[in-house]
């Protein structure tokens, strides 16, 4: 209504508050949920690329058929193919990584680690927290995870035994070094509470009985500019057919093939919750339109057009809907929080990890949903509005 | 004799109730005339609220014709008859009908804000037709805060809004106390002084009483009509009308 609308329509909405609160908190919840779901289903990814390109590196060159620590399978002659793939000149920096288990000797006993073969000079995987990183020819060095130096009850100078390899049968030692801590390191890929420790490559392959034949479980790969990375991986697939490699995007892909589950359960339950919006919103305005059918009818008489009856009752939706939605996002942001803390204590996945990545598009997009949501559920209260016979609604509340 | 505001011709009509057809009004025919103060009498049933929802289209006759200042209601659309109502007529009702939400102003503005009468012009409009019913100091209460008769008069400012040619009232005593309602008759006579014809609805004999005429109605028929008063032309006496 021109002049009263939009005051009109909220008023409307206040007379009844405890019934409107509930709906709106109705509302928010299924917004929450929505906007939850949208994040969820385009925020895995975005995390998993974000986590991908944490230090830049945008190609992996993995065993034949396998993704970076898929498997137990390495790449033999590492060092020759780090040479070679240097040689392209839109290559900024390879080196190439060795994971796997270790253990680390306390006073008492063994503790189980994973270890990390890197080349100091070209990583990916770790930013130094205190104390210092490798120097590239440090072969008595070591970085360790605040989880590794909790359990191995190390600071920054102390020195550690790691031990490679346990002779099965006597259960000793098979291959072992004393390493002096250097630095305290976050992992890039471990996931909460890893205890994780990191050397040369040449001296994890030792332990892990690997050097002969200067295995690594992968090579990663850092582009000058990222609009060539495609073609150097291109190149690369050329010049090593027996290797897979893989851009950050064909990673992205594989990982969303397999979390294709995830999304769908996300679609399931953003329109559920759009559902539950639309009968919600539908319901709360049908009660309310047939309580005020006389005071509609008393407008029309008066020569209240429909048009004008529509435009309010639409008004009262998107009310309702706008302060649902607002409550809602903040609702859903402390809700994905909370998920996230749960969903990423799983075992394996990367603490830096996130399931509910909060983007300004998704949450316009989850927002713009919701209006139009608001303005469908109240096109069937609007047009019993606009269609109530005058006559008979007035005779009706007369008597 | 002027033209009339409003032609009346053989109105009958019948509506459903219960599985039955009611007969409600069977061939009405009478014309009203600029500044007459008509009421229309008879007992519950005789088709007086029927005849009242006819001549201000917001009902279809089963037959015959309302023709207001000479535009047959039936030749309306939809859109047109609301936009009529709007414009030229003026609807009273027995329970005031007024939004409860809005303040006393924001219900006589109501009218005038879908009519497209610009703000500054309608808010002055509606302080001078409060305080033509003598209610400014409540323009600012809400409907819930007003007594009966306090809303009855808003609802009347209400009704005169976009300067209707002819005010409808249906039963607007019906709802009051003696004093309350003699209060509202003496409102009525002042606005039928001030040049607004009225048609009105009532079982209220003090109303019929002081009504230039009145139309007795019994089962659908016009048993007695006292005739067009001696029908002075409009007087524009009162500045909000």
């Amino acid at each position: 209504m021109s002049g009263l609308g939009l005051g009109w329509s909220l008023k409307n909405l206040l007379r009844r508050r405890l019934r409107t609160a509930l709906s709106v908190a109705g509302i928010a919840i299924s917004a929450a949920m929505l906007v939850d779901m949208v994040m969820l289903s385009g925020g895995i990814e975005q995390s998993f690329a974000e986590l991908l390109l944490a230090r830049g590196y945008q190609i992996r060159l993995t065993p034949k058929g396998t993704l970076p620590f898929d498997t137990e399978a390495t790449i033999s002659r590492a060092g020759r193919l780090i040479e070679a793939v240097r040689r392209d000149s839109a290559v900024e920096a390879a080196g190439a990584v060795l994971g796997t288990s270790l253990y680390g000797v306390t006073s008492d006993s063994l503790v189980t680690l994973f270890g990390y073969g890197i080349e100091p000079d070209a990583q990916a995987l770790y930013t130094v927290e205190s104390g210092s990183d490798l120097e590239s020819a440090d072969t008595l060095g070591v970085l360790l995870s605040v989880p590794a130096a909790t359990l191995l009850r190390a600071r920054i100078g102390d020195t550690v035994r790691l031990v490679g390899r346990l002779d099965p049968q006597v259960v000793t030692a098979g291959r072992h070094r004393n390493l002096v801590v250097r630095g305290i390191v976050r992992w890039v890929y471990d996931y909460r509470g890893q205890p994780s420790v990191g050397a040369v490559l040449t001296v994890i392959q030792t332990l892990a009985g690997q050097r002969e034949g200067d295995r690594a479980s992968l090579l990663m790969v850092k582009v000058r500019d990222d609009g060539a990375s495609e073609s150097v991986v291109e190149r690369l697939r050329a010049a090593f057919p027996q290797l897979e490699v893989s851009s950050v995007a064909d990673l992205v892909r594989h990982f969303k093939q397999r979390l294709v589950y995830f999304r769908q359960l996300a679609y399931i339950l953003a329109s559920m919750s759009l559902a539950v919006t639309v009968l919600l919103i539908g319901t709360l305005l049908t009660i309310t339109v047939n309580e005020r059918l006389g005071e509609i009818a008393t407008l029309r008489a008066i020569g209240i057009s429909r048009s004008t009856v529509i435009r309010e009752v639409l008004a009262e939706g998107a009310a309702l809907t706008l302060i649902g939605s607002v409550l809602g996002v903040c609702l859903g942001l402390v809700a994905a929080r909370y998920l996230d803390g749960i969903l990423t204590s799983f075992p394996g996945l990367p603490a830096a990890f996130s399931f509910f990545v909060p983007r300004r598009e998704s949450l316009t997009l989850a927002a713009i949903v919701l209006l139009a949501t608001g303005a469908v559920a109240a096109l069937y209260p609007a047009w019993l509005a606009s269609r109530a016979p005058i006559a008979a609604t007035l005779r009706a509340e007369a008597t | 004799m002027s033209r009339p505001v409003l032609l009346v011709r053989d109105l009958a009509k019948r509506y459903p109730m219960n599985h039955e057809a009611v007969q409600a009004l069977r061939g009405v025919s009478f014309a009203v005339y600029p500044g007459e103060y008509v009421a229309i009498a008879g007992p519950s049933g005789s088709g007086k609220s029927t005849l009242l929802q006819l001549i201000g289209g917001i009902d279809t006759p089963s037959a015959g014709s309302v023709d207001l200042l000479g535009i047959g209601l039936h030749q309306l659309s939809d859109r047109e008859l609301t936009r009529l109502r709007l414009t030229r007529l003026g609807f009273i009702f027995q329970r005031f009908h007024l939004l409860p939400v809005l303040t006393a102003q924001e219900n006589v503005e109501l009218p005038m804000a879908e009519a497209g009468v610009p703000r500054q012009e309608r808010r002055q409009r509606a302080l001078d037709l409060l305080r033509y019913v003598g209610l400014t100091h409540r323009a600012g209460h809400r409907a819930t805060q007003l007594s009966g008769g306090e809303m009855q008069r808003v609802a009347i400012a209400r009704a005169l809004a976009n300067r209707p040619v002819l005010l409808l009232a249906d039963e607007p005593t019906g709802e009051l106390d003696a004093a309350t309602g003699q209060e509202i008759l003496t409102l009525f006579r002042r606005l039928n002084q001030d040049g607004t014809t009225l048609v009105v609805v009532t079982h209220d004999e003090g109303l019929s009483e002081q009504a230039g005429r009145v139309i007795h109605m019994l089962d659908g028929r016009i048993r007695t009509d006292t005739g067009p008063s001696a029908h002075p032309s409009p007087t524009q006496t009162a500045a909000p009308l």
